[in-house]
């Protein structure tokens, strides 16, 4: 069985996983047993490694779809996922708005924000909980946090269109290429309320008005090239004086500034200078911007890198020149698939991996530049991402979001309506986060956040942990306690008149039968294998002390959720 | 052997010593810094930061009519009303009168009242320089110039030739003064998370939540006692486990950090006096308020110096500037008088100066909804200490020729941010011959072996 199983993996993804097949050697089969639709067994090593494949590219998948993983093979089982078509966020957005503009819930006629700013986040939950394309829906959370918009802005919390139509075009362009999605993000009304480049005139000298530099200044720092030139393994070039190039300077940003004026919101109606939504239609915030050449600015443009654009081209022939400008860049390779990187697998790439990506990236492996579906495979089946490359510097600390979005997944979290509808309140207040709520467009973190102590000292990075403190670091762990301990509140929801989604532990409670093999498939699910011999010791020593399987299966899910081994993924 | 044992003290990344060490700490921050100074009474320095930029033009602005037409020319949309002005009833040095935002009307009272000072167009500068000068590429001006993230970092590092710095001249302060954390806590603490100000080689701050108690611990979820567990408990277990993995091991620290500060977070706060001071229904006042606890509450921690950090962000207007002000600055203005009401319950007004800092200024000229990004930038001070009804600095004379106008009305600041904070940190207790290592560029602009003040703010 090993041996065909080891040849489906060489023969569909051409990425060798003899050592995870070699590691499970003497492991035991474990996965048998369960009508199995390929005839095929899995190692606990390939569990393992099927597991890894779910904790970096998808938000946690159950138990039943790691073995799916195994089975299928990380390869075509990857394939697979690329080719399945987007589950949209805003269909959601339209259903709840629609539903309570007919007047379907009498609860919200008093207040009818207290709805209507969560449909947004709604619609998040919804799609991320349920949709088959689960590693679409984790890359566009991972390039959420990268291209940022945030719903601490009234006005897009207000009209739900604008962050679902946002999400919507990550999810659009997650398996495209990164020259639409720049392109695609930076029409997008929500970007342009965001970084305030609707609406943005060009200079008007006589009345001392000048074009706005929010998105000009943006679109290079964080959405495509950085500060400073790159090597193509993310290192900093340096000048003959030893100091690092900047990539652009105040002038650029003046004249980058000239070309993102004359953009408006799209949609029936529409008129330059619309400004004000209380409560906007659809169309205005999910439609890409539109161009009033009236208002954009004639002359010529100096980009980048010597590149001039001609006076007297239409507005949006500039702002494609611009963003091929930006996107042939040679800092956008190492520089945005560091960050992809730092997101799905670690916060400290090696030089080599970067450099490994970068190449992909620029289409050195024979598909065009900026290919995502070349980009995620070389990130996620890098010999450094997959469990054998570890070293006691490797790994991540998972975001509080990610950790409640995987556990309401992997154990089951369901509901009879099939809603899961969560307002977030209570995932904020205690952790900090919540998905497409930055406080700033710096994201939560910076990538180059340094912990002082061992982490700093070894000049290494752990971004996440900057939103870890005192405060949300037992946030987070008294979150996990309420979502499994209290079955629901993993989620908060107006209920009535909706229905809050509950814990489903049945299969953990049949486990939990005999303890061992419960920690087995937690060890299998949760930490791929990892889980150190005095955590699992502690935890044992708890299941001991419990007659009743499901508190044998919530405490054991509970401590290994909080502990360090699962935390890090390492 | 020492400071490696010290490094461990403070490796938490919480601040927080472990038991074991912080006599350690104790003890080399007697031999190392404690000075007669510091050994004086309780000092705090309350850093508030204005994150995103405050448009500051528009929160202290020129009230003669010429200076004020110059404003309105180059201001445009962006104009206040003259008659909405606040006026300041001291006239500055330079001769001239000055006015506040309509929406300061206590933060007038207060400056009336001396307890406030303003500091005009202060900035992250690497040398005094003008706008000529960086024309003809002449000057060195710090890197990252109107980024956020940049500007953000140079005014709490007060590092600004580099984009290297993980420290804040606060933490330097806290590494040099020490801690002594009989208490276990750092003296540095944030209500508003993970900042650069207080970081420093051996500190970092400690987080406390700006509602309830401030400070939560791991739950124990009694429904589980009848078996004689105790999650809490198990929990602690959990983490005393050895990990080879570096990661694991901060995050583990970080959580024993915080249940094992839990109670004396609790107990400072709870063993604050109540005041009678009512506190405006939002955050900034809610979180100026859990400062106020914490000094009421100070006996229990046994640290006569504190700093505290406080972001209140959303000052990014490059959209609606007027309307977003005309909210946000009497939030301010509210919050700052509730503080100082409080603290004067506490009788310790005079033994905490508050401060402001934000990325930049914006441009005077506007993009025709709001203002982007500029430099130089008014500030202000407030406490018992500070010499107050005073505007401290050089106002730029508004002109659309200004020599300090790099464009789009950016104005060169006329005060660097090192003297500003010196001015701080020699009050707070810092030696002068210490200055250096807090502020490393401080002798571009003041003379740390003067006889004068670096600026004059405060007795």
């Amino acid at each position: 069985m090993r041996v065909l199983h080891l040849l489906k993996h060489l023969c569909v993804g051409g990425v060798l996983v003899t050592g995870a097949v070699v590691n499970g050697i003497g492991d035991g089969d474990i996965g048998g047993g369960s009508g199995d639709d390929f005839g095929v067994t899995v190692t606990k090593a390939e569990l393992n490694e099927a597991s890894r494949l779910a904790s970096q590219a998808t938000f946690g998948l159950t138990y039943e779809s790691i073995e799916e993983i195994a089975k299928t093979g990380r390869n075509r089982w990857f394939e697979q996922q690329l080719e399945i078509s987007p589950t949209f966020h805003t269909p959601i957005a339209r259903d709840l708005i629609t539903r309570q503009d007919a007047g379907e819930w009498e609860e919200f006629d008093d207040n009818p924000f207290l709805l209507r700013n969560v449909i947004g986040r709604f619609a998040w939950w919804q799609q991320t909980m349920t949709a088959e394309d689960v590693v679409r829906q984790r890359v566009a959370y991972a390039l959420s946090q990268f291209f940022v918009v945030s719903d601490r802005v009234g006005v897009l919390r207000n009209n739900p269109y604008s962050m679902t139509s946002f999400y919507d075009v990550l999810l659009d362009n997650a398996f495209g290429n990164f020259r639409d999605l720049l392109k695609d993000v930076t029409l997008s009304p929500a970007m342009g309320l965001y970084l305030s480049h609707a609406n943005n005139s060009k200079a008007i000298p006589e009345r001392n008005i000048f074009p706005d530099q929010n998105f000009a200044r943006e679109v290079m720092q964080l959405f495509s090239i950085g500060l400073y030139e790159l090597n193509l393994d993310g290192s900093v070039k340096l000048d003959s004086d030893g100091l690092p190039i900047p990539t652009y300077d105040n002038n650029d940003i003046q004249e980058m500034a000239k070309v993102f004026t004359g953009l408006t919101y799209a949609g029936p109606g529409n008129y330059w200078g619309r400004n004000y939504f209380h409560h906007a239609d659809e169309s205005v915030f999910s439609l890409p911007m539109i161009m009033y050449e009236n208002y954009h600015e004639e002359g010529e443009k100096k980009l980048l890198n010597g590149v001039v654009v001609p006076a007297g081209q239409s507005g949006m022939q500039d702002i494609e020149a611009a963003i091929d400008n930006l996107f042939y860049h040679p800092n956008v390779g190492p520089f945005f698939c560091k960050h992809l990187i730092q997101r799905l697998v670690t916060s400290n790439p090696s030089p080599a991996y970067i450099e490994r990506v970068a190449r992909a990236f620029n289409g050195e492996s024979g598909s065009p530049r900026g290919d995502m579906k070349t980009v995620l495979k070389a990130i996620l089946f890098d010999p450094e991402a997959e469990l054998l490359g570890n070293t006691a510097t490797f790994g991540r600390l998972k975001e509080p979001a990610v950790r409640i979005v995987a556990l309401a997944r992997i154990f089951n979290y369901t509901s009879d309506s099939g809603e899961y509808y969560n307002t977030g309140y209570r995932l904020e207040y205690m952790t900090g986060q919540h998905p497409l709520s930055a406080p700033s467009v710096f994201n939560f973190y910076q990538p180059n956040y340094s912990p002082i102590g061992e982490i700093s000292a070894n000049q290494m990075v752990a971004p996440e942990f900057q939103i870890t403190n005192a405060t949300t670091v037992i946030g987070v762990t008294n979150q996990v306690g309420l979502a499994i301990f209290y079955e629901n509140l993993a989620f908060h929801t107006w209920n009535p008149p909706f229905e809050t989604p509950r814990i489903n532990l049945i299969d953990y409670e049949e486990l939990a039968a005999d303890p061992e093999a419960l920690v087995d498939r937690l060890d299998i699910v949760l930490t791929q294998g990892k889980l150190s011999r005095p955590t699992r010791d502690i935890v044992m020593d708890v299941l001991d002390r419990v007659d009743s399987r499901r508190e044998r299966a919530m405490l054991a899910i509970y401590l290994i959720l909080i502990s360090s081994d699962y935390s890090i993924e390492d | 052997m020492f400071s490696r044992r010290r490094f461990l003290t403070h490796s938490c990344g919480l601040g927080v010593a472990a038991a074991t060490a912080s006599t350690t700490a104790l003890t080399l921050g007697l031999t190392r810094s404690v000075s007669a100074s510091t050994a004086d009474g309780y000092k705090a320095l309350v850093c508030i930061l204005l994150a995103g930029g405050n448009d500051s033009y528009n929160m202290l602005l020129p009230y003669d009519q010429d200076q004020y037409d110059e404003y309105t020319k180059i201001r445009s949309d962006l104009a206040l009303e003259h008659d909405s002005l606040l006026p300041l009833s001291n006239q500055s040095e330079d001769g001239r009168s000055y006015a506040l935002h309509p929406g300061f009307d206590e933060v007038r009272q207060i400056y009336e009242a001396r307890d406030l000072a303003f500091i005009a167009n202060v900035g992250t500068l690497l040398e005094p320089t003008d706008a000529d000068a960086i024309r003809a590429g002449s000057a060195r001006v710090p890197i990252g110039l109107g980024s956020h993230s940049d500007q953000i970092a140079q005014w709490q590092s007060v590092i600004s030739y580099n984009r290297t710095s993980s420290y804040g001249w606060g933490g330097r302060m806290a590494d040099l003064i020490d801690p002594n954390p009989a208490s276990g806590l750092s003296m540095n603490i944030s209500l508003s998370g993970t900042n650069l100000f207080q970081t420093g080689s051996h500190v970092s701050p400690y987080t406390i939540y700006y509602q309830g108690d401030g400070a939560n611990t791991v739950w124990s979820f009694p429904q589980f006692w009848s078996n004689g567990i105790n999650v809490h408990n198990v929990v602690r277990d959990l983490l005393g486990v050895d990990h080879d993995n570096m990661l694991r091991r901060e995050y583990a620290r970080r959580l024993q950090g915080a249940m094992d500060n839990r109670d004396t977070v609790v107990n400072t706060l709870r063993s604050s006096p109540e005041f009678e001071t009512s506190f405006s229904d939002n955050y900034f006042s809610a979180a100026l308020k859990q400062i106020a606890r914490v000094i009421g509450g100070r006996h229990t921690l046994g640290q006569n110096r504190q700093t505290f950090f406080l972001q209140f962000g959303g000052w990014d207007h490059h959209e609606g500037v007027l309307d977003y002000q005309a909210l946000m600055l009497p939030i301010v203005s509210k919050g700052l008088d509730e503080f100082r009401s409080a603290l004067q319950e506490l009788g310790e007004f005079g033994n905490v100066t508050t401060f402001t800092i934000s990325d930049f200024a914006r441009t005077l000229t506007s993009n025709g909804k709001g203002s982007d990004h500029g430099w130089g930038g008014h500030h202000m001070v407030m406490g018992g200490d500070v010499r107050g009804g005073e505007l401290y600095g050089t106002y730029p004379e508004l002109s659309q020729s200004s020599p300090l106008d790099i464009g789009r009305g950016v104005y060169v600041p006329t005060m660097a941010v090192e003297p500003y904070f010196a001015e701080l940190a020699l009050w707070f207790g810092v030696e002068r011959g210490n200055l250096d290592e807090v502020l490393p560029a401080i002798r571009k602009f003041y003379s740390p072996s003067s006889s004068d003040a670096p600026v004059g703010f405060l007795v």
